[in-house]
Formats: structure tokens, sequence, C-alpha cells
């Protein structure tokens, strides 16, 4: 589609079909509100990352050291030698098309190099040329192509549309991975200075700081008491948070939108409530303050730089094991890669749950059990007091989050939860959950406000699941596992299904957790009274 | 406007052919290979693009040709409107495939003269309803934007509230 | 785009091949050189293959998750397709290469807008690709009789398996017809739809007509143009045992087909045909997903930059104090 504003009559007969072209040949077009904004230097300068600099996507020039090029291939070269999965996926790929529908970017957008297939060829055809024998000999017998400025600007706008939600895995015969192959591109990327500062911005605050936000020790304070203050309002009960406690038993360790964003908020009021009633010995600290770690969305070693940050406080603070708020990418960090890149967790103990004695084996190594397997531990033992009727103006479907559920397998826990605390509870379809479950569209990084657009558009897939139950069932509330669908399913839901709230698995335990010495309740933790809330009509679709 | 009777007496026939191609011609605005998809998937939750294409523009032609009543022809393009908005178009392109129907009626439709005028009158109508839901959609996004950044800093801004 | 010269390279080596055939000085080249230089290429090509792939370690372990984890004991875990020991990923592995277990996966497709029933393509994909590689190996099997001497007796029962229903003389053996149809799936597939041919390349095109030729030329051989199977064998035989004869009652077509075959051989190795060994190696896929039971080594993992307590309550230490929180060094 061009930039020229077309004549009234050609918008009644033209065929905006494109000329049929190559894709090797194709160059991007920047638009806005489809791309995110490149990375600030200052951020850059203190993680001390390659060519830091000012510049922006859309720009023709975008200032490249001189050996970009060899700096590139050095790195593709490096990268197939340290991991076995980027040689293999950049040799197997039969092209047989079972991924091409299975992005959500390419079913909201349409833009064929959002098939994962296309969008992993990006990085093949360059492959090909440089380091295979027949991409030598035969480029375009081959598939090859040169590296160029242009492909280059492709692969930013690509890899940077990618969420890395492993959907397109699930259907690879070979198990080609698309996250793998957009982490490894945005290393490369990263090489030469190409990065959204949606991801660098957090990732240098949560260096420094310890969380995403760049809150400060006493920010991180203020909030959590701000937060019990609102529960001794909401329930007449007055919990305690101790904070860098040593020898507590559990260090708790929550994505920082938990105490920062709504409806997150709500979430963290849930934890606080579940802890103090079965009077678990914990702590949280201000120092190890982020579950989420978007050095994930920007290359390994900084996932290392930025995860070590959990053993060594649980080390220093003499706790027994950890356990980890709802978050998607964190778990994906903690669940395959914690233990390998910062273990081992020798000085830790295998967790077992001090109310049910439950001792959690699968996480023998890694010493960190989800709060949804603790919490569902909890409710199977009977060792929670629980009044679901207090969500039953919620009904409620459950959205899995990507990384729980694809690079971890965690399905049913919350789903026991949700079943003991609420009493509407609904299924989306079944080819839009668990393993086959749809993105947010805003996950790894790219859930900032100038991409909106297009996180819109890639949100459709999942939207539209949840328009259905909301047609069919009268659902008025999604719940999920994550802070960035906490963060960017309201806004996408808005859009496209007004009328559905988000919220945490956790807040509705925290809304049926009858509390010893509770006053009555008369409203939910967002301070919804709970009598006057109806939930809508429902409309058979 | 109020609904009316129907304008003109449609066959199934002429109304399939009506409909067949202006879906046919509102998926040529999508590149080749995703106006293929956009046609061919019929899993609602695999396609929902090509879905709300599918039941949204029979019945759009049904008020153009039927009693046009304007709540229901709200419902139906709201759901396209709302795609097209987020999509890459500019407004033009976004509400112009509305007109692409005055072509395809007159190359298909038995009618004439004084029925064609008030076709075109009510497909430029509905080009004006799209045209606003399209502005709707367009501020809501503007909205979004705004409601999203405040999400975020949440607690800071009730913390502030509080202490005041 | 690229369907005209992956045909035209296709036409041309079959034209070789036969005119190879009709030339005596090329017989010998053609018929014993070509071919066991074509197994060298493959079996060096393959072992290369596999041992670059190894070269690479697996510094994480990145299953994709397909079903409920291993957690609590009660909560009813998905062993396959989701698995957390080796018997596990055995399994899972034997469903994916035997039964194709990922292409599968999605031919549920409950809700369709009107009344009527389209039949999802992924379907027919994994069909497609199950009945290809599955009378490939038959066939393949098959052909050990002329290899081998006596005829092992389990290609004697396979050969009387896959002719079971005795049709025409000589008898049809059902996988040759699968092989066919399977390939003009594929094939058809790939230039009717346009997601498909959008992202196919050369060498799409081209493994797929050059098993055409094979697949083709081999059936002409069965059951159209009578060729003399007493010097085929004789020749199959030469080859296995290195010590190559051709015997002149070999005819050009058989030349078509042994050298479509070297071919083949010789480009496996170098082409996407590799996927063949290489989905063995997949780490999404064999690797169980124990991840926090038991660590997993990263052999080059190495130090980084972090920033440690220390550090960070020395640059905050002002900021700790006056929220009261607790110092590690006053």
């Amino acid at each position: 589609m061009s930039e020229t504003v077309p004549k009234p009559d050609e918008l009644v007969q033209i065929d905006y079909r494109p000329p049929v072209r190559d894709w090797m040949h194709t160059p991007v077009q920047f638009r806005r509100g489809t791309f995110c904004y490149a990375a600030a230097p200052k951020n850059l300068k203190y993680l001390e990352m390659p060519n830091p600099r000012d510049w922006q996507p859309m720009d023709e020039d975008w200032k490249l050291p001189e050996n970009w090029r060899e700096i590139i291939l050095e790195g593709m070269r490096e990268r197939l030698e340290k991991f076995r999965s980027f040689r293999l996926f950049m040799d197997i790929c039969v092209r047989c098309g079972a991924c091409a529908d299975k992005c959500h970017f390419y079913i909201g957008s349409g833009d064929p190099k959002n098939m994962p297939v296309l969008r992993a060829e990006l990085l093949r055809s360059v492959y090909r040329r440089y380091f295979t024998l027949a991409g030598r000999l035969a480029p375009k017998l081959a598939g090859a192509r040169d590296l160029t400025v242009d492909v280059l600007k492709e692969w930013f706008y690509y890899f940077y549309q990618c969420t890395e939600c492993r959907r397109c895995s699930v259907f690879c015969p070979y198990g080609i991975d698309t996250a793998e192959v957009t982490m490894l591109a945005r290393e490369l990327l990263n090489l030469v200075g190409c990065n959204i500062n949606w991801a660098i911005e957090p990732v240098a605050n949560c260096f420094r700081t310890g969380n995403h936000l760049g809150v400060q020790p006493h920010g991180f304070k203020d909030s959590i008491e701000f937060a019990v203050d609102e529960l001794e309002d909401l329930t007449g009960v007055r919990v305690e948070v101790p904070i860098m406690k040593k020898g507590a038993e559990v260090l708790f360790i929550m994505p920082s939108a938990d105490y920062f964003a709504s409806p997150h908020y709500y979430t963290l009021l849930g934890y606080l409530l579940l802890f103090h009633h079965v009077g678990l010995d914990y702590t949280v600290s201000a120092y190890a303050s982020e579950g989420g770690n978007f050095g994930l969305f920007t290359s390994h070693e900084m996932i290392k730089r930025l995860n070590d940050k959990m053993y060594r406080e649980a080390r220093r603070l003499k706790v027994k094991y950890l356990i980890g708020g709802e978050c998607g990418h964190m778990w994906r960090v903690i669940h395959q890669y914690m233990d390998t890149m910062n273990g081992p967790a020798d000085f830790l103990e295998v967790p077992v749950s001090p109310v049910t004695g439950t001792r959690f084996e699968h996480a023998a190594s890694t010493k960190m059990i989800h709060i949804c397997e603790f919490t569902a531990d909890l409710i199977r033992h009977g060792k929670l007091k629980l009044d679901p009727s207090r969500n039953d103006h919620w009904k409620v479907t459950f959205h899995d989050s990507c990384n729980p559920a694809r690079a971890m397998g965690l399905l049913e826990e919350p789903r026991y939860i949700l079943r003991n605390v609420a009493r509407h509870f609904y299924e989306m379809p079944e080819n839009t959950i668990r393993e086959q479950t749809f993105c947010c569209g805003s996950g790894s990084g790219l859930g900032t406000d100038e991409n909106l657009e297009m996180r819109l558009r890639g949100g459709l897939p999942r939207a539209n699941a949840v328009k259905y139950v909301r047609d069919r069932f009268g659902v008025n509330l999604l719940t999920c596992i994550c802070a960035i669908d906490k963060a960017t399913l309201p806004p996408l839901l808005d859009y496209w299904v007004p009328g559905v709230e988000v919220a945490g698995v956790h807040e509705l335990v925290g809304n049926a957790l009858v509390m010893e010495g509770e006053k009555p309740r008369t409203t939910d933790l967002r301070g919804q009274p709970l009598a006057s809330i109806q939930p809508p009509e429902v409309t058979h679709a | 406007m109020d609904p009316g009777p129907p304008l003109i007496a449609v066959s199934a026939a002429e109304r399939e052919a009506v409909v067949g191609r202006w879906l046919a011609r509102v998926l040529a605005t999508y590149p080749e290979q995703t106006s293929r998809f956009l046609a061919r998937e019929p899993d609602r939750f695999r396609n929902p693009v090509g879905h709300a294409l599918r039941e949204g523009l029979p019945l759009l032609f049904d008020e153009v040709s039927g009693a046009f009543d304007v709540a229901r022809i709200e419902g139906v393009l709201d759901e396209i409107m709302h795609i097209r908005a987020v999509q890459d178009f500019r407004a033009s392109e976004a509400v112009g495939f509305i007109f692409f129907l005055k072509p395809i009626l007159r190359e298909i439709l038995a009618a004439s003269g004084a029925t064609l005028e008030a076709l075109d009158r009510r497909i430029d109508q509905l080009a004006l309803v799209a045209f606003d839901l399209y502005m709707k959609c367009r501020e809501k996004v503007a909205e979004i934007r705004v409601n999203e950044a405040r999400q975020r800093l949440f607690v800071l801004e009730k913390a502030a509230g509080r202490r005041m | 785009m690229h369907v005209l010269p992956a045909l035209i390279t296709v036409l041309l080596l079959v034209a070789a091949g036969y005119a190879a055939g009709r030339i005596e000085a090329l017989r010998f080249f053609f018929g014993a050189v070509v071919p066991l230089a074509a197994v060298a290429v493959f079996l060096g090509g393959i072992a290369w293959r596999v041992l670059r792939w190894a070269a690479s370690p697996v510094p994480f372990r990145i299953p994709t998750t397909c079903g409920q984890q291993r957690s609590l004991p009660w909560l009813k875990h998905a062993r396959l397709d989701n698995p957390a020991t080796g018997w596990g990923v055995l399994g899972r592995m034997a469903l994916e290469v035997l039964l194709f277990r990922s292409l599968f996966r999605n031919t549920k497709a409950e809700l369709h807008a009107g009344p009527k029933l389209v039949y999802s393509e992924e379907k027919w994909l994994w069909l497609a690709a199950l009945a290809f590689h599955w009378s490939f190996l038959i066939v393949f099997l098959r052909h050990l009789r002329f290899f081998m001497e006596p005829v092992p007796a389990f290609v004697l029962a396979l050969q009387n398996l896959d002719g079971f229903f005795q049709i025409g003389a000589p008898v049809l053996y059902w996988s040759g017809v699968i092989i066919l149809v399977a390939l003009l799936y594929l094939l058809a597939r790939r230039l009717w739809d346009p997601q498909i041919r959008y992202v196919s390349l050369f060498t799409d095109y081209f493994a797929l007509m050059l098993l055409l030729g094979l697949v083709s030329s081999g059936l002409l051989m069965r059951y159209f143009t009578k060729v003399d199977i007493v010097a085929v064998k004789q020749l199959a035989v030469g080859l296995i045992t290195l010590s190559p004869v051709v015997p002149a009652a070999v005819s050009p077509l058989v030349f078509v087909h042994l050298f479509l075959l070297s071919v083949l051989l010789a480009y496996f190795p170098f082409s996407k045909l590799v996927h063949m060994p290489g989905v063995f190696l997949s780490p999404t896929r064999n690797l169980a997903n124990n991840n926090r039971a038991r660590r997993h080594v990263n052999p080059w993992n190495y130090p980084v930059k972090v920033h440690t307590y220390e550090e960070w309550e020395e640059e905050f230490r002002d900021k700790i104090v006056a929220a009261g929180l607790p110092l590690d060094k006053e």
C-alpha cells in the first residue's frame, strides 16, 4: 500500500494486491504503530552494550559500525558452534508450512513474513549464503542471499515482531522453535546496537536497582506498606510483610508490576493474604525485587546477568528455598535457564511446604516453586478456608500464558485453584488454550505504547476466543498468571471485547480466603461492593 | 433513518453473487497470500479476520437491499471496523471497501434508474456509518494508550492520593 | 517461480541417465562408479552433518512442553507430550518419528462457519507426509531383494503384504501407488496453496520432483516396459559387494532410475532432506522436561558481569537507611 492518497474512484476498483515479488527482495517499510523505538544510548552505555547512539528505526541511516557485517557473521559463526538448536534449526526446516497460520501476528496482521517459517528464513537465507557450500556456490538455487542493510532492517522489524511464544514450535514436526531463532537473532542485532528501548530500559533498571521500573529500596518498601494498609482497610486484618529478613524459610519473588501496576496489584494483595492465612515464614527483597527478566528478550548473557540476583539474595538471606509469583517469561527463565546459568543451588534445600509437608520433588535441584504449585497443594490438603461465593460476581475464564504453558507445562495447577475459589469457570475453545494458547500479542518486550496497533492485531486471536466465552457464557473476567498479560490484556480486551476484566489467579484466591479475625467482607480486593455487582446478561452467540 | 420496507427484491442467486464478489474484492485489499488465507481458513478462531468479513458482508448487503436498520448495521460493521482500524490502512482505505458494492450491484442486480440511485444513497450512508465507527475505534486506541500508561503506575498514583 | 528451474533440472538428469544407458562408453561409469560414489557421499555427508550438529553443545534444556508437567502427584501428568523421564522422551520421539505427532496435532477444527464440512488442510498434510515416508521405507526394503541372495524372509513377507490384494500381473504393490499419490499431493499443495508457494524455494520443488522422477521410473519399469530382472540383480549384487559389473541386458531406463537415486543420495546431506537424522537431535523434542528436578550443565557457561548485593547496598545506602531497612555493612 503506497503512501500517496488514492483518488476516490481508485478506491472503488483498485486491487490492492502488491505485485507478486520474491519475499527475499521485498524490503520492509516502517509504519508508525507497528514497531518499537530504539534503545536510548544511556541504557546501552550503562549496560556496556555495543554501539550506543541516537537513532530510530524509521531513519534511513542506522549508524551501524563500519564493520557491522563482519560482526554479525562472526556472531553467527560463534552461535552456530555454541547452540546445537541454532545449527539444527537452520538446517532441517523443510518448509512444510504447518506453522504458517499458527502465529498470532500472522493471523491478526496477514503479513506473510509473520509466518514462522518465513521469519526464520530471514535468518536462514543469510546462513546459507555464508555457512553452507550450496549457498556459497549457487546462492539463487540454494535460497541464499547477501547480508545487506535492508536485510538487517528486515531482521529488526520481524524479530521484534515475534513474542517468543513458542506456539509454532508445538506444531512443527521437528520442533523448530521460533522463539529460539528470535532470541539468537536478537543477540545478533544487539551486537551492532539494534535493540528496542522497551526491552533495554527495563534491563538497565533491573541491573541497577533490582527491578524493571527502577524502584529504589524506599519506594519498594512504600509500595509494600501501602498494600498492607489497603488490606487492613479492606479486610480488617493487618498482615506482616518482612522485607529482607535473614533466616526466613522462604524468599518470595514476584514481578515488580505486582507492587506497582494495576490489575497486578490485586494479585499482590492475594499473595499477602494467603501467606498470612497459612502463617508462612517468608521474606521479600528490595534487591531481588524483580521476578521478570527482560534479558530473555535481549541475550543469553543478559538473562544470566539479571537472574543472578535471585540465588545471590537467597544465599545472603539464608532462606531454605524460593517461591515465585505469577509471571510468564520469569518462569521460562527459572524453569529452563536459572539452574544451568547460576546454579547449582546446593546452599538451598528441596522445597517442602511447611503447611502440608509436601516435598516438591520436581523442584529438587532448582529449589524454586511456582506460587500456583504451592497454593494448589494447600487447597488439595484442605488447608485454606475458602468462600468461593465471594467471587460470584465474576464469571471466570483462564488464559494460559505462553511460557508456563509451552516451556513448563503448568496447566492444571491454576485451573485447580480457580475451580476451588470461584464457582463460575468456563474454558475458552480447545485450540486456543493449554499448549495451543494464543499469546497476548505483547510479550518479549513488545508491550509498548508506540507498538499498540501491532499489539492489537497480534492479540486478536486471543481476544476472539475471549469474545466467544463472553457471548456464550457471560464471562466477565479473564484470569492469567503473567505480569505482561495483566498489563496488556486489559487494553486488548477493552478494544476487542469490552466488558471483560483481567485478574491474576491469586486475586481470586484473596477474595475467597476467609481470614481469621476479618471484618465482614463487603467488597472484593478491588474495593467493588460484592453484592451489587451482577454478571452481564448472557447472549448466545 | 428509520427502517423501511425492502428497497429491491433480490433472488438468492443474486445475493450470493453480490456477496461473493464483494467479499473477494475486500479480501483483495490484503496481500495475495494473506487474502487466500483469509478466504480459505474456516475456523473462526484461527481466522478471525476472514470470519468477521464472511459473516458480516452478507448481513450488510441484506440491509442495503432491505430494511436498512441502522442499529443492526452498526452491530455488524462494528466488528469489521475494529479490525480494519488497526490494520495497515489509512482511513480512506479502511472505509473504502463499502464503495466496492456500487459497481458490483450494477453488474449483477437487475435494477435501474431510481432504484440504483436509492441503493447508491444507502451505500453512501453505510460508508458514513463505517467512518463514524472507524473514528470511534481510533479514539478508543488513543484512550487505551492513556489508560495503559496510568495503569502502569497505578500504585504510585494511588499511594500519592492516600498520603495527601 | 522456482518450479520451472527445478523441473528442467530433473528432466535434464533424466535425459543424462537415459543417454548414459545408451552410450556404451558411459555405462560402466554411470552404472557402477556414480552409484558407489553417491553412496559414499551420502554416508560421508550424513556422518559429517550429524557430527557437526553433535559438535555444537546443547547449552540449555529447552523442551517445548505440550501437556501437563509432572509436579504434584495428584495432577495427571502428560507423560508423552511433556515427558519427565528418558522413557517418556523415548515415547515422545517414537510418536514424533513414527507417527508425526506434531503434524497431527492440528486436525481439530471444530467450529466452521456455515453448515459446510471443510477438511482441514493440516490433516491432509499429515496424512500425505506419513503416507510418503512409510511407503518410501517399504519400497526401500522391498528393493533389498535385488541386493541380497537369498532374499531375506522379512523382505518376502513384506512383499506379500504389500501385494496382498493380488491385483494385476505383475502384482500391484500398494506402496508404489501410495508414494506416487502422496508425492503428487505434496507437490500440488506447494503449487496451489499461496502460503506454501510463497515460502517454497528451488530445493523444495527439486527434492519433490527428483523423488517423483525416481518413483515414476521405477513404476514404469515394473508395470509397463519390462526390464531384465536377472541383469538388474547382477548389477545390484555387484554394487553391494563392491565388485561392480554392468551386464549388457540392463536397459537405459534402469540407468535413469539409478542415476536419479544417485543424485538423491549425493544431494541428501547437503539439503533440507537432512531433517531425517536431524529430527532425532532436536532439543525441543528430545529432552525431558525435568528442568527443576535435575540440573542441566552448559559446557561453556562463563562468568558474567553482575550487580552484587554489596555494590547495590553501597549505591543505595542512604535510601536503605532512610527506609529503615536492614544493612549488611553498617
